[in-house]
């Protein structure tokens, strides 16, 4: 049997995953550690303020938060496909699926 | 400063109840429209953008309300444990909402067990996660119940207390009990009239009455002076060791370390596979109508958060300097509430609109969890191994008293009430998140995925955070505490001070990987339906074949 090409759902779901992954962790990653580094064991007479926000909340959590913002409206906007996800199998059955699944 | 909710908080809370009845109707027609079990249990395939962005993820009304006050008891850290929720809106839709929607189409399935069920063609794999959900979801609607009782005992004329305190003792008992004989009655109530389009509805209504209640609150209460005054001021009122309260890893009476850096790397697990793994939110995802709905998710999502999360931050942060000695914390939104709306014209009914936001949230949440367990017992055991050609109105009636029984079942476990309901919901849902995420990877990604790999990861995930947290119970009963973290008795065991969210998901790949290897693959023919481009006589109704 010639193998049939791939799912094109399948195809753009995955490159979609590794997207927003990547996109995860370079969240996690500089939130994390731009805490680290600023936002532990300080004195308080060393913080500044960023609009009302102590530095570090400014530029370690609200900056990121608000590129995270901007990448998701993008990445919904433009990158995510819009896909047929096709229909149940059949509309008047209550079991669903086949009912006959067995263990192999 | 008044001492209770009085006639604006009754008013609200009736119209919160009254617009729940309302909305459960409505979604009976629409079921109605539909096979009863799709129409039920899934609400027709028809959720749209709103719907799904603002209920798939938001978490239960218990866990939404203890955030403020960790705020207010820790100070600037919480928006760095909170601060993975800018990553949630996009990764709860982005990462295979689009493949469980497809697949459950594919495979015409209404629950999670069922899509386990037909993509690995293993009923034993689908019993297994039905089991799994049942026993999670239980624990969580129980202590559930409690807080919706508690919060109708808090607009009681006469009681003082406000929000969702965990007193060990409840004050009133007899209020307590009317409190929740109400509860149940309204929400198992809509609940079973209108089935799972009523749980999406209220729950959206609640999450949108609880953003107006959050933005007009964030406008009551900044300082004159900013939010860097508040933080000086609150920095100088704590006296010695007040630093803490803007930094890291937060302020504690104790020296209590409230967020090492390990748990705040834990959290941007926590907030982002926690609710990635949610049964609940899995079933919304499958629910939605198009990937439209699900794209749109995402950026309504977004500015949801943002401004629900930073506000509250900042409310909490004001009303350290506006009552610097709340005696319980947990009462911090409510009587921001109180305070800032006192001398408003309509203040009353704006207080009462801000405080029965946790009772919508906690009706919402239980209401969710009714349809989660009922159609688990209906759908993935009744129908499965005692009735499988069950007539539709057989189901129908099944259905219903199911949800019967599950609500008679929580008021009698909590007419001696439950401690630790915060505890008890966290926990139950880092074992959702440790138990589903990587099965659903494998399930939506990984074509040499088997039905024993996903048992494996199932069952590896939920061992890994069980033993944590045994082992913390373990230590705490014996006097150790690890000093980090949040105080309290139910507290797992941060190994190398991580969050047990990380072993779990990182034991559940680990087994999911090396037991697919070591079992009999799925057949390629099964494989092929979920993975290969179909075609075209099935584009339109493509359908299972079993063997």
């Amino acid at each position: 049997m010639t193998r049939r090409p791939e799912d094109p759902v399948l195809r753009s779901s995955r490159r979609e995953a590794i997207v927003v992954l990547l996109m995860w962790l370079g969240a996690l990653a500089y939130t994390v550690t731009y805490c680290y580094l600023f936002g532990y064991n300080r004195s308080f007479e060393s913080l500044k303020f960023v609009w009302g926000f102590p530095d570090w909340v400014f530029w370690g959590i609200i900056a990121p938060w608000s590129v995270c913002l901007v990448l998701s409206y993008l990445f919904a906007t433009f990158f995510m496909r819009d896909e047929d996800l096709g229909e149940d199998p059949e509309e008047e059955t209550n079991a669903g699926g086949t009912g006959e699944v067995t263990d192999a | 400063m008044p001492e209770s909710g009085g006639a604006g908080t009754l008013v609200a809370l009736i119209i919160f109840m009254a617009a729940s009845v309302w909305l459960g109707t409505l979604a009976q027609r629409v079921v109605e429209r539909s096979s009863f079990v799709k129409g039920y249990f899934l609400g027709n395939r028809g959720l749209g953008a709103w719907a799904v962005a603002l209920t798939a993820t938001v978490q239960s009304g218990g866990t939404f309300m203890g955030f403020p006050s960790l705020v207010y008891s820790h100070g600037w850290v919480v928006a760095l444990w909170i601060a993975g929720y800018m990553v949630v809106p996009i990764t709860a839709f982005g990462i295979f909402g689009k493949r469980l929607a497809q697949l459950s189409r594919r495979t015409g399935a209404i629950t999670v067990p069922d899509l386990i069920r037909e993509r690995f063609g293993s009923p034993t794999a689908g019993l297994t996660a039905s089991l799994l959900i049942l026993f999670f979801m239980s624990a969580m609607m129980v202590a559930q119940f409690k807080a919706g009782a508690i919060v109708m005992q808090i607009s009681w004329p006469g009681t003082e207390s406000l929000a969702l305190s965990e007193d060990p003792q409840i004050a009133n008992q007899r209020a307590y009990l009317i409190g929740l004989t109400i509860f149940t009655l309204i929400v198992v109530g809509y609940t079973l009239i209108g089935g799972f389009l009523a749980a999406v509805w209220t729950d959206l209504f609640q999450s949108v009455m609880m953003l107006i209640g959050v933005v007009i609150l964030l406008v009551l209460a900044l300082p004159p002076g900013g939010i860097e005054q508040a933080t000086r001021q609150a920095v100088d009122n704590l006296g010695p060791g007040g630093d803490a309260f803007a930094f890291g890893p937060g302020y504690s009476k104790d020296g209590r370390q409230f967020l090492p850096v390990g748990l705040a790397f834990s959290f941007f697990f926590m907030w982002v596979f926690g609710g990635l793994g949610s049964p609940a939110g899995m079933v919304r995802v499958m629910a939605c109508k198009n990937t439209e709905s699900l794209r749109k998710s995402i950026y309504l999502l977004s500015i949801y958060n943002a401004f629900i999360y930073i506000p509250l931050v900042i409310i909490c942060i004001s009303a350290r300097v506006m009552m610097p000695a709340l005696a319980k914390p947990d009462e911090v939104i409510p009587r921001m509430a109180l305070r800032t709306t006192a001398d408003l014209w309509g203040g009353s009914f704006v207080a009462g609109l801000i405080l029965s936001a946790p009772f919508g949230a906690v009706m919402a949440t239980v209401s969710t969890y009714l349809v989660v367990i009922a159609s688990g017992l209906v759908r993935d055991i009744y129908q499965r191994f005692i009735n499988p050609t069950a007539s539709e109105r057989r189901i129908r009636w099944i259905s219903y008293s199911m949800m019967v029984v599950v609500g008679l079942i929580a008021v009698g476990a909590n007419i001696k009430p439950v401690d630790y309901l915060q505890a008890i919901v966290v926990f139950s849902g880092t074992c959702a998140g440790a138990t589903f995420v990587v099965p659903a990877f494998m399930a939506a990604f990984w074509r040499r995925a088997t039905a024993g790999g996903v048992m494996a990861a199932m069952l590896a995930g939920v061992t890994a955070v069980l033993g944590l947290y045994v082992a913390g119970w373990t230590w705490t009963w014996r006097g150790y505490d690890q000093g980090i973290g949040v105080a309290g008795t139910f507290r797992p065991y941060f190994l190398l001070g991580l969050d047990p969210i990380v072993w779990g998901l990182a034991v559940s790949l680990i087994a999911g990987i090396v037991g697919s290897i070591f079992t009999k693959p799925v057949d390629s023919e099964r494989v092929s339906l979920f993975f290969d481009a179909q075609p075209a006589e099935y584009a339109q109704s493509s359908s299972v074949s079993a063997s």
